[in-house]
């Protein structure tokens, strides 16, 4: 008997003995099954500015953990080697929620990612853990492309406290030629992951000649001020030839900064380079008096100048979760 | 044409409109979430937890 997968827009309808997409979800006499659950194949402690997230808890580490497979196949995936293997060809850890949460408090993380592939496709052990993170007073984390359908994204945000989305393109022929998905399912998980009231970042990676047109980046940058507001951080980030996109050049500084520019001059508040080292691209300003708040290289923070969340100088607030 | 013949052609037209509209709604509408159920065995090989403290060589 076929069983459809209801999780993501792709509602892969599933042969028996077969799985969806995203290679981690099976038909097994017909009930779907996740083969992935307790399963990672990788855990990290990592800088939470590594997510990227600057605008939550700066300066802290936060484990980070992964199961293999993706819904999507982005031809310039850096994680290709783990996001498009199969679970079979793969090695892993058999790490259940319980022994995540406890790992997590064992090397002093005050939070925990679900990052590296996207935890849209192990979703059921991301909602568990999540679930008993919060309960230990644990903030949870995503990293995620957001191709995830409206109900269950819904229900898992419930537990979740700061988001790192990508929008990698503002066309659907984008996401339809580099991704193997649709751009509408991913602005729709942007605006209800904003409205739910969690913190949210964006990341949009630059490919040259598939979508560093600067009238592009224009559209993009309009969109989410339009639809998600001006405090919405902004992360451009710079590509290297990977997987199936070798052929292409990486990005180049000036274009980070012509697209950071293009986000500063049409009212983005913070706007960030990503992937490139820049001298300013990297900081945080007051987007009231421009002061330097929060000064880094790399996934160091040099100073810290906020006060209670608030600009020093002229007390306006900054949209975080500093605390 | 019959009057039954032209009253059958009309039915015959409605219930294929009724038919492809129910199909294509059914196609079109989300589907319920239902949770996928977590395999007792891991399909690939197993390793032990190592160099957690390490920063991850991924992205993200």
């Amino acid at each position: 008997m076929k069983v459809q997968c209801g999780l993501c827009p792709k509602k892969c309808l599933i042969e028996d003995g077969q799985s969806g997409e995203c290679r981690v979800r099976i038909n097994i006499d017909g009930t779907l099954r996740t083969v992935v659950y307790g399963y990672p194949c990788s855990i990290h402690v990592d800088p939470i500015e590594k997510k990227p997230l600057f605008h939550f808890l700066p300066g802290t580490t936060i484990l980070s953990v992964a199961t293999v497979g993706c819904n999507l196949h982005c031809k310039n995936c850096q994680n290709w080697e783990i996001s498009q293997a199969n679970p079979e060809d793969s090695q892993a850890y058999a790490c259940p929620p319980e022994q995540l949460v406890q790992l997590t408090r064992q090397y002093n993380c005050p939070s925990l990612a679900y990052t590296y592939t996207d935890p849209v496709i192990y979703y059921e052990y991301t909602y568990d853990t999540a679930k008993l993170a919060r309960a230990a007073n644990i903030r949870n984390v995503l990293v995620t492309a957001g191709y995830i359908n409206e109900g269950p994204w819904r229900q898992l945000l419930k537990y979740v406290d700061a988001a790192n989305i990508d929008l990698k393109g503002i066309t659907d022929d984008f996401y339809r030629r580099v991704c193997s998905g649709t751009l509408k399912p991913v602005q729709d998980a942007l605006v209800i992951a904003k409205a739910s009231g969690i913190l949210v970042e964006v990341t949009n990676l630059i490919i040259p000649t598939l979508n560093d047109k600067p009238e592009e980046i224009r559209q993009l940058v309009r969109w989410i001020k339009t639809n998600m507001g001006s405090d919405t951080p902004l992360h451009f980030s710079g590509f290297y030839p990977r997987y199936k996109m070798r052929h292409l050049p990486e990005t180049s500084l000036k274009t980070l900064e012509t697209a950071r520019q293009i986000g500063l001059s049409e009212g983005l508040d913070y706007v960030y380079i990503g992937n490139l080292q820049s001298k300013e691209g990297e900081n945080t300003y007051c987007p009231g008096c421009k002061k330097l708040l929060i000064e880094r290289v790399g996934y160091t923070i040099l100073q810290n100048q906020l006060k209670d969340g608030c600009c020093p100088d002229c007390g306006r607030e900054i949209y975080g979760v500093w605390k | 044409m019959t009057r039954r013949r032209f009253i059958q052609k009309i039915i015959g037209t409605i219930l294929a409109a009724v038919a492809g509209f129910v199909f294509i709604a059914k196609k079109a509408s989300p589907r319920k979430f239902i949770r996928a159920i977590k395999l007792k065995k891991y399909p690939g090989s197993l390793k032990p937890l190592q160099k957690i403290e390490s920063q991850g060589k991924w992205g993200g």
